[in-house]
């Protein structure tokens, strides 16, 4: 096996070694092949995409704190479907604010960031590789990855405005313009999620062929860093899972423009039927927002730990074991749903087995601090700050798992803390720090530690103030997607709540700005980064910051496992995986 | 190290501006229910909140634990000079032990859980039950009762329609004397069997006092939920799915009244539909502005 490795490795190489003539500017920053340059492209995107999502945030907070008033300053230049003619939201204007921000926040927002932006970057260097398998689909993965972009947001301008079906596009709402009141933004909704399918499919089966195929000598599948394996998990489950929402959503533009009856049940189609394919694509979808950021994170909590990670093999096959898993539990949306009620149980009861892998990552991650030498850089902050936040919306997560529970909290504000917790708690520090991490070999230049650590503790604190509450006005019966709260007796006493948490908000977004700065500051005026300024031993910090076209003058030859830290009887406490272990290392076999 | 705030003077300040947030809007005066569930009033719902409280002690001792744990791992291990980290890849047997543990705590409370979902919420409604037509569409809810004979009679999803809004069958005599109500009129300590259909889009039965949820989907008639109220009081009935523009504010009114004053509502509603002998189905036609 390794020596076909090799010997695929080497002939790679020698055929990207003949095209490192000067490319044109058109075929280096637009056109690019190279996977580096893509995963910028991307980083770009996504974070362009996620000042929209956020300010789409912002909106709906106002209007849950601040419903019938104007909105300052901006109120009256905004499109009469969003706003009355004094400039406060309307409610329908409000039910497409919470429809685009989830959508914006998942397909172009979390899932760029981590599989656009890491699986391109990482993978190839992580495994001595010079490029993707497949460089062409990689940059078509991209433009159709923007163009998706571009053609939901541009609902914007339609007369009716955003999609207002919320991102779940329940049938038959989503299904019939007559009853969702915007025919043209649901439509170009549809259309936006086929094409982003498109790109995560070209981008899966690159990265799952380049995992397979182009792995340098030596690199054995279990000396894969984890943010590879995570990709390589999350990749197949990308392959698996987002033909389903694809083809659901070309079904719902065909109910939606051409009179079909897939969903519509005026017309004899089954409203469910939406659902369960819309989940059978979005549980692993969650778990696709999620995996990634857990290999990140793990590997920053090694490195700045010291140490060899905690239960190497254990992770793996938690990882293994959730894309099973996450294939089986979607049922657990729709616990009242009216689907049959044995249905039900027997989500139910997957969804508790679903626990025990992340579990285990939580406990893996303990082991890995445990003992060890710990450095708080800023990636180091957000990623010991992931481990708590995920902790806490996987505890959330065990109520709604409940069958019983789930009768009283589902579809409340619970849910929206929860799924804040992971996804932002989560994923989105697992990718602050993640950045904060590889910037210096992306841009060449060191971000700012000082404003680093501003940005972190503002965030950790307002992220907190805003999301905990959540659980609170879940509890209290808050539904989600309601415009206005204080219409409800049952809510009114609540209405102080609402506007703390509003407020914690409006901080949580204001905290992003400092990152946003320090981003592109450290870009022109950054300290310049040596090779590894971690110290780190995975393959592409043996690369110049940023490496060249085609990554690795030689391929690499791999002999060690990627978290050698510490290891006893040497002089630095690193070893990388392409030095061989000097005689007097007592490295441990596991 | 030392020209520099520690590590636990750090954390110190941000628990404190932490605190003085909460504390502040804590501060605030409270009238009613803010920060916790509103009081249960239903017989089901009382096993809902035992069972949530257990999870809730389960997974605050676990946070706990761990964030205590871990909290503790983060101050003890922070680098100090000449301390070399430990190296170690990890512990089979602790691996072996923190995956049985969850597992058997999450198949115990699946067991429970389940038990709970078959056998007490959606156990058979018992026979003396009264029986509700729950009828939804774009922005309402409109409720149906048995009428003189105690029998809704029989109804199918596909018979829902504008003049047919519960899906009554057109060849059962018991639905004749049915009729319609805009409030959840309901009496206290009997069990409330409800039949929910939609006309348009999926809506949300949701009453947080009741603990209690159900969607109610068009092209489904849905007839296994059933409760029992236990406090007299009125109520709200939230859409909990978002249906269209006018979701925010798609509600009715319920009340749950003494069994004398159900009995006199009830005969009331009776004597307006008896004496229309081949009236429309739903003889009091609903005229709640849409």
């Amino acid at each position: 096996m390794s020596q076909t490795i090799a010997h695929s490795g080497a002939e790679t190489h020698a055929g990207t070694a003949h095209h490192h003539h000067e490319l044109s500017f058109f075929n280096k920053y637009i056109w690019s092949e190279d996977h580096k340059t893509i995963a910028i492209q991307y980083l770009f995107a996504s974070l362009f995409f996620l000042l929209i999502g956020g300010l789409l945030a912002m909106g709906v907070r106002y209007q849950l704190a601040f419903s019938g008033q104007p909105i300052p300053l901006i109120g009256s230049l905004l499109p009469r479907w969003l706003v009355t003619d004094a400039g406060a939201i309307q409610p329908q204007g409000y039910n497409g604010l919470v429809t685009m921000h989830a959508t914006v926040m998942v397909f172009l927002v979390v899932m760029p960031l981590l599989v656009g932006v890491f699986g391109n970057f990482l993978i190839p260097l992580k495994i001595g590789a010079p490029d993707m398998a497949f460089p062409f689909f990689n940059a078509l993965s991209f433009w159709l990855f923007f163009a998706s972009g571009i053609i939901l947001l541009s609902s914007f301008f339609v007369p009716t405005g955003f999609p207002a079906a919320g991102w779940t596009s329940y049938a038959p709402l989503s299904a019939n313009g007559a009853f969702n009141g915007s025919q043209a933004g649901q439509s170009l909704w549809c259309v936006g999620i086929f094409i982003n399918g498109l790109a995560s499919i070209a981008g899966a089966v690159n990265y799952i062929t380049t995992i397979i195929n182009m792995r340098a000598p030596g690199m054995k599948m279990f000396r894969l860093p984890l943010p590879v394996w995570a990709l390589f998990i999350t990749a197949i489950l990308l392959l698996l899972a987002v033909p389903v929402l694809s083809a659901a959503a070309a079904m719902l533009f065909f109910d939606l423009n051409f009179g079909t009856s897939f969903f519509e049940a005026s017309r004899y189609g089954q409203p469910l039927m939406w659902q369960h394919l819309f989940w059978f694509f979005g549980h692993p979808e969650v778990y696709i927002l999620i995996l990634p950021a857990m290999g990140l994170v793990s590997e920053m909590l090694a490195v700045f730990s010291r140490k060899p990670i905690f239960g190497y093999k254990a992770m793996v096959y938690a990882m293994a074991a959730i894309g099973v898993l996450g294939f089986v539990v979607w049922g657990h949306h729709m616990f009242v749903s009216g689907m049959n009620l044995m249905l039900s149980s027997a989500f139910s009861f997957s969804t508790m087995l679903i626990a025990v892998p992340s579990a285990i990552k939580t406990f893996n991650w303990l082991g890995t601090v445990w003992g060890g030498s710990i450095r708080f850089t800023t990636a180091m902050c957000f990623a010991l700050a992931f481990v708590s936040m995920f902790v806490i919306g996987g505890l959330s997560g065990i109520y709604m798992a409940s069958t019983p529970v789930d009768l009283f909290i589902h579809h409340t504000y619970f849910i929206v803390a929860h799924i804040h917790y992971v996804l932002f708690g989560g994923s989105l520090f697992g990718i602050f720090g993640a950045i904060y991490f590889w910037y210096p070999k992306m841009f060449g230049h060191m971000m700012n530690e000082f404003w680093g650590k501003v940005h972190f503790v503002l965030s950790f604190m307002f992220f907190n103030l805003t999301f905990f509450p959540m659980h609170n006005l879940g509890l209290n019966g808050m539904p989600r997607r309601i415009a206005d709260p204080s219409l409800y007796d049952f809510l009114k006493s609540q209405q102080p709540l609402q506007i703390f948490v509003s407020l914690s908000a409006f901080g949580l977004g204001l905290s992003t700005l400092i990152f946003f700065v320090n981003f592109f500051y450290s870009m022109f005026k950054g300290p310049k980064a040596p090779r590894n300024p971690w110290n780190s031993t995975t393959l592409e910090w043996t690369l110049p910051s940023p490496p060249g076209h085609g990554n690795f003058p030689v391929t690499p030859t791999v002999y060690n496992g990627p978290y050698e830290y510490s290891v006893p009887g040497m002089e630095q406490d690193f070893l990388p995986q392409n030095q061989p272990a000097p005689e007097t290392a007592r490295l441990a076999v596991h | 190290m030392s020209s520099r705030p520690s590590i636990l003077a750090r954390c110190g300040l941000v628990l404190a501006v932490l605190l003085a947030g909460l504390g502040t809007c804590w501060a605030d005066p409270r009238t009613s229910n803010l920060w916790w569930m509103p009081e249960n009033a239903s017989e089901g719902g009382v096993y809902i909140d035992q069972l949530m409280y257990f999870i809730l002690f389960l997974t605050g001792v676990v946070f706990v634990i761990t964030q205590i744990v871990y909290i503790f791992f983060i101050v003890k291990y922070r680098a100090r000079k000449g301390v070399p980290a430990t190296y170690s890849h990890g512990n089979n047997r602790l691996e072996i032990i923190w995956t049985a543990i969850p597992t058997a705590i999450f198949i115990g409370l699946w067991g429970y859980s389940n038990h709970l979902w078959w056998d007490v919420l959606h156990s058979t409604p018992p026979a003396n039950s009264l029986q509700v037509g729950v009828a939804a569409y774009q922005f309402g809810f409109s409720f149906q009762y048995p009428g003189a004979d105690d029998k809704l009679g029989k109804a199918e999803a596909s018979f829902v329609s504008n003049d047919n809004m519960f899906g009554n069958d057109p060849s059962d005599p018991d639905a004749k004397d049915n009729f319609t109500s805009s409030v959840l009129e309901i009496p206290v300590n009997r069990p409330v069997h409800i039949r929910l259909d939609s006309k348009d889009v999926i809506h949300g039965f949701y009453i947080p006092q009741f603990r209690i949820y159900q969607d109610m989907v068009p092209g489904r008639m849905i007839d296994w939920v059933w409760f029992t109220p236990t406090k007299i009081g009125k109520f709200q009935l939230a859409c909990s799915q978002l249906c269209g523009s006018g979701h925010y504010n798609m509600k009715a009114d319920i009340e749950v009244v003494s069994e004398a004053d159900f009995e006199k509502w009830y005969q009331e509603k009776v004597k307006a539909v008896q004496p229309q002998p081949g009236a429309k189905l739903t003889s009091v036609t609903e005229t709640k502005d849409q």
